[in-house]
């Protein structure tokens, strides 16, 4: 789940840096110049600046080999249902909310009055994809659900005072 | 009229005391919205909004006021800037937090501090045209507050460098002007934030007034994703331009602390510039979940996002810690923020840079992942530089001393907030979305820890507080010479 390679990934990187802050203080006590300091450390710098841009590189083109923007590649004969999603205050319309693992859907939404955000989330109330819903655009969620069960839909944008209260659900079968 | 040290610091201090108590209260309103979502306080979802509205504008903004008054500090040393202006912007700056306060809580008004077109006008009858008009004008009024403040900052600059150009080092970049006549640090960093902000505060006022006219006449009306295209430069850039400005107190304090000099050499500049063009454009990474905007500009928010944080970690945050290293450095609460502050910058950095991550973006966008990751590096990056520097600045300014109270402050604060950012990314992970008045019972532990944490924080910072206004009592008291500085 992405969710959890985030958060592991964050935390490996911010343990890190607590150690680096942590081994800086511990050794601030002592007095050196700061001439010989300067030069080795430039030159370390140097080197990790660069193992961090080519780093930042590696993942940059990994991560965006393959974007929720693009139509998948259906297979012959698979159509993708669509289904018209328009938000509300407070609640959503939606054109068809019973489908069949497998089966490839685009949602494509939209809001009647201010934006609103389009969340779908799994049985165990992990959030798997979303879009804004936005007055006068239309945005596209291309999925296809995998396991069959009752998917929720939340509200992602702030949109008034019942915004926490736009929940609709869905159910795969 | 002749600026004296004497008067400077009245000024500044003035301005910090002020962004520091609002901060303080704003806190208690995070702390409530805290145990509301967790369950252990019933609030009505008006309130709720309402508190998310006021802590979200009062936090960005007092912040944002308080780092002012550090730029000015340290800057006002190199260049002649305007007293009357500094003063103005305060002025304007209290009006307009009245009518935000006025709008908020006596007209319930509650768009949360994006006021993101169309909500201001269309709320489902939770708040009217005057709630509306007072919140959209008042911000105006204190945006026009900052924005007279960084043109006369970047008069001064001009003035002084020749150009902003110059102000960010272009001719010594491009080898016309040797490193050691480089601009220093302050006025880089001074330069850079002056266009940026300009910038921002200028799409700002655009913004501001599309809905203000909307709002009187909902006729007319306006383009959504341009009104947010806008709203999140204004948003995204004035936010990022607070650590930017509270920055230079760690240039500032921490070659002094260290007596090690922290000049503006080609890496630096370039640094800088990179920050310039990064921070104007990277905004695009709030709009990652807007399909219908070009996808070369969603890729570029991604793109930009990693780029933006190169300077900080392969420049700032490097610079703060060779200059730290083995410098045998004496730790006092000034020094010990300031070394805090950017160890809290590199943290928030790097959740924020994997929320940048489309794909990434795709599941954590508008969750508390966010207010995760900008919460570390606002309340322990910018806000420990603003509470460092109110150290600084009346340890130079006075013979007051610090005690244990204020020690438990540093270890208080950072505790805090580490647990209260991580109690967001907690909630993050697990899904929750941010701007809910109430969690589901699996989302609440996080929310509930975070408000403990954020009890924390606010004794912390209130002990801060008395330190400096003890500081500034005890400055009323002494009627020293007023020392003539030249500028
Ligand atoms: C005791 C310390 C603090 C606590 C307990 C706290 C709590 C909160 C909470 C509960 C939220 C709403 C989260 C949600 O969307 O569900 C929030 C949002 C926010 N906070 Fe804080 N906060 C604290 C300090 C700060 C500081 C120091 C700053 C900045 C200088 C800050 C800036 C913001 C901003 C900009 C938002 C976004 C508002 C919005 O979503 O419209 N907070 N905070
Ligand atoms: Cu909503
Ligand atoms: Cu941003």
């Amino acid at each position: 789940m992405i969710q959890t390679v985030a958060w592991i990934t964050s935390l490996i990187f911010m343990s890190f840096v607590v150690i680096v802050f942590g081994i800086v203080a511990l050794k601030s006590k002592e007095k050196r110049d700061y001439e010989p300091i300067k030069k080795k450390w430039y030159k370390a710098r140097t080197f990790y600046g660069s193992v961090l841009v080519i780093f930042m590189l590696a993942v940059t083109i990994y991560t965006l080999r393959d974007l929720p923007y693009n139509q998948p590649v259906y297979g012959e004969g698979s159509e993708p249902t669509v289904v018209d999603v328009e938000a509300f205050q407070f609640g959503w319309n939606i054109s068809e909310t019973e489908f069949s693992a497998g089966e490839p859907i685009e949602f494509k939404v939209t809001a009647a009055d201010v934006t609103h955000g389009f969340g779908i989330y799994d049985e165990d109330m992990n959030l798997i994809a979303q879009t804004q819903a936005m007055p006068e655009y239309t945005n596209t969620v291309y999925i296809t659900f995998d396991e069959p069960g009752t998917y929720e839909i939340l509200c992602m944008e702030y949109c008034g005072l019942a915004h926490h209260l736009m929940i609709e659900e869905i159910v795969v079968k | 009229m002749e600026l004296t040290a004497k008067s400077r610091n009245s000024l500044v201090a003035m301005y910090l005391s002020v962004g520091g108590l609002i901060i303080l209260a704003m806190m208690i309103f995070g702390i409530l919205m805290l145990m509301a979502q967790g369950g252990m306080l019933d609030l009505s979802p008006a309130a709720f909004y309402q508190f998310l509205t006021i802590h979200g504008t009062g936090m960005v903004g007092a912040a944002a006021f308080a780092a002012a008054g550090v730029m000015w500090y340290f800057l006002s040393k190199e260049v002649k800037l305007s007293k009357k202006i500094f003063k103005l912007n305060a002025v304007l700056f209290l009006v307009g937090v009245v009518m935000v306060i006025i709008g908020v809580f006596s007209f319930e008004y509650a768009s949360a501090w994006t006021f993101l077109y169309p909500l201001p006008a269309i709320s489902a009858n939770a708040w009217g045209i005057t709630g509306a008009l007072l919140y959209l004008f008042g911000m105006l009024i204190l945006g026009i507050g900052f924005l007279l403040l960084y043109i006369d900052t970047g008069r001064a600059i001009i003035k002084k460098q020749g150009s902003l150009a110059k102000g960010l080092g272009w001719d010594v970049i491009s080898g016309k002007k040797e490193e050691k006549d480089a601009p220093t640090p302050t006025i880089v960093a001074s330069t850079m934030v002056t266009i940026v902000n300009i910038t921002a505060l200028t799409a700002g006022a655009i913004v501001l007034i599309m809905n203000i006219i909307n709002v009187i006449n909902p006729a007319f009306t306006f383009d959504p994703l341009l009104a947010k295209n806008l709203t999140f430069a204004f948003g995204h850039i004035f936010a990022n331009s607070i650590i930017y400005m509270a920055v230079i107190a760690v240039y500032e304090i921490l070659s002094k602390y260290t007596k090690r000099p922290w000049k503006a050499n080609k890496p630096f500049l370039i640094a800088w510039n990179m920050s310039t063009v990064f921070t104007l454009l990277i905004y695009t990474h709030h709009m990652l979940m807007d399909s219908v905007m070009p996808t070369w500009m969603l890729i570029m928010g991604q793109v930009l996002s990693y780029a933006n944080g190169l300077p900080v970690l392969i420049i700032t945050a490097y610079g703060a810690l060779m200059i730290v290293y083995k410098s045998g450095i004496k730790w006092d609460m000034a020094s010990g923020l300031i070394y805090i502050s950017m160890f809290g910058w590199v943290v928030g950095v790097v959740p924020a840079i994997i929320d940048a991550t489309i794909v990434v973006n795709q599941v954590m966008h508008n969750t508390k992942w966010v207010p995760g990751h900008f919460h570390l590096y606002m309340a322990l990056g910018a806000c420990a530089m603003l509470f460092g520097f109110m150290y600084y600045l009346a340890k130079e300014d006075s013979a007051i001393r610090t005690n244990a109270f204020d020690k438990f402050g540093l270890f208080g604060y950072t505790i805090a907030i580490l647990a209260l950012g991580g109690s967001f990314l907690v909630s993050g992970a697990l899904s929750t979305p941010r701007r809910w008045a109430t969690h589901f019972p699996d989302w609440m532990a996080p929310a509930n820890f975070g408000a403990v944490a954020g009890a924390l924080a606010a004794i912390a910072l209130t002990i801060y507080i008395i330190h400096f206004v003890r500081y500034m009592m005890m400055r009323n008291k002494q009627d020293k010479d007023v020392e003539k500085i030249s500028a």
